[in-house]
């Protein structure tokens, strides 16, 4: 992928939940991890290999970025570019539709209304 | 941390020396961290803990030196070079082929030219075939020697020197179609011999008018060309090993060249910028 283009084609299951991660704000790498692994996250359980390696990539990619912000010069806070930020929205859009999709053919229960 | 940890964490940074060295300089210790850090939460498990850094060393590992491996080797400028460079080679081997094989082989005519002319201006000076064509018999299988076959209009042989299988050997017709259309044809000739084997032959034909007074006809003059297809031979050989070679030390400069030049972590590049920044005072 080109740095500074978002992708088009589905992330994988752990940069998704790195992004989802991200979107909250500034986190470090175990910080990253614990978010991954809860149900919001993905329940993905990512080790340090699979998270350094895949923002290695995202961030040349463009994805992400390290915050330059260090609480212990031994930890590395990383935030979303607008990019991954993009990227983001268009994987989450990309769910809501398949989820429409899901729904309209009855395979998930409708959406209740309030 | 307890002595419990302490050895974890000790045998996750052996772990950690398995990584490709330019991703271990840029995360190790974010990793031995991040470890650090999940040994201290006391809501995930041991085991899960445990199993979760099994699983993921079994599949970093070979994803990371994959990716140092298509990182280093795969960029598209290296594979650019290797492929003009072995183009450049292959055109390179293949003149080194054809160039002597093309001198050797018009080298193997020389005699026969000579021959054939001589023999076709002795013919046509009147002089009779027989008398003309030297009376020592080549058997052109075995001898390496030059012969001279007289051949009447209608491709029969008037008088040979040569002999395969105790024969005058005759060329196709078409040979002899074309002499008469060119006046002379140059080409390599297989006459097959009776075990099913075939030799070949380098020979010059050439259109001869009055023989014995007005006859019309052919002088062929042959060479067996086991010793030139032995030369070509060692030619393609050497031009052969020449580019195996040039291959070999193009792949090897490739290698040399993309691993001394192959780009490190992005997170390398960022330490190091910060770094010279802090140095310049910027």
């Amino acid at each position: 992928m080109e740095i500074g283009i978002a992708p088009t084609t589905p992330l994988s299951p752990a940069v998704f939940a790195i992004l989802l991660s991200l979107a909250q704000g500034d986190k470090h790498g175990y910080h990253i991890m614990k978010d991954a692994r809860t149900a919001e996250g993905g329940s993905v359980q990512m080790g340090p290999g699979t998270l350094y390696g895949s923002l290695d990539r995202m961030m040349r990619d463009g994805l992400v970025e390290e915050s330059g912000f260090s609480d212990d010069e031994r930890r590395r806070y990383y935030r979303l570019t607008a990019v991954g930020d993009a990227a983001l929205a268009g994987e989450l859009g990309r769910l809501a539709k398949t989820i429409a999709t899901a729904r309209a053919l009855g395979l998930l229960p409708q959406r209740g209304r309030s | 941390m307890t002595s419990h940890g302490t050895r974890r964490e000790s045998l996750y940074a052996l772990a950690l020396r398995f990584y490709p060295a330019h991703f271990r300089q840029a995360y190790e210790a974010a990793m031995r961290q991040a470890f650090r850090d999940a040994l201290a939460d006391t809501t995930l498990s041991r085991r899960t803990l445990v199993a979760t850094v099994l699983r993921d060393l079994a599949t970093s590992l070979p994803k990371e030196h994959f990716a140092m491996l298509r990182d280093t080797f795969a960029r598209p400028i290296l594979v650019y070079n290797a492929m003009v460079l072995t183009a450049l080679a292959t055109g390179l081997a293949l003149a080194l082929y054809a160039i002597p094989q093309s001198v050797l082989r018009q080298g193997a005519n020389d005699p026969q030219i000579a021959l054939a002319g001589d023999l076709a201006a002795r013919l046509e000076q009147g002089v009779a075939p027989a008398t003309a064509v030297p009376s020592a018999s080549v058997d052109i299988a075995r001898s390496l020697s030059p012969f001279v076959i007289v051949y009447d209009d209608q491709g029969h042989p008037l008088a040979s020197q040569a002999q395969l299988n105790g024969q005058t050997p005759i060329p196709p017709a078409g040979v002899f179609s074309n002499v008469r259309q060119r006046g002379e044809e140059r080409l390599s000739w297989q006459p097959v011999l009776g075990s099913g084997h075939s030799v070949r032959i380098a020979a010059v034909i050439e259109r001869v008018q009055g023989i014995n007074g007005a006859q019309s006809g052919f002088v062929l003059a042959g060479r067996n060309m086991r010793e030139v297809e032995s030369r070509i031979s060692q030619v393609s050989q050497m031009a052969g090993l020449t580019w195996i070679g040039m291959l070999g030390v193009i792949l090897l400069g490739t290698i040399t060249f993309g691993w001394y030049t192959r780009p490190g972590p992005v997170s390398a590049s960022v330490s190091e910028r910060n770094h010279s920044s802090v140095q310049t005072g910027s």
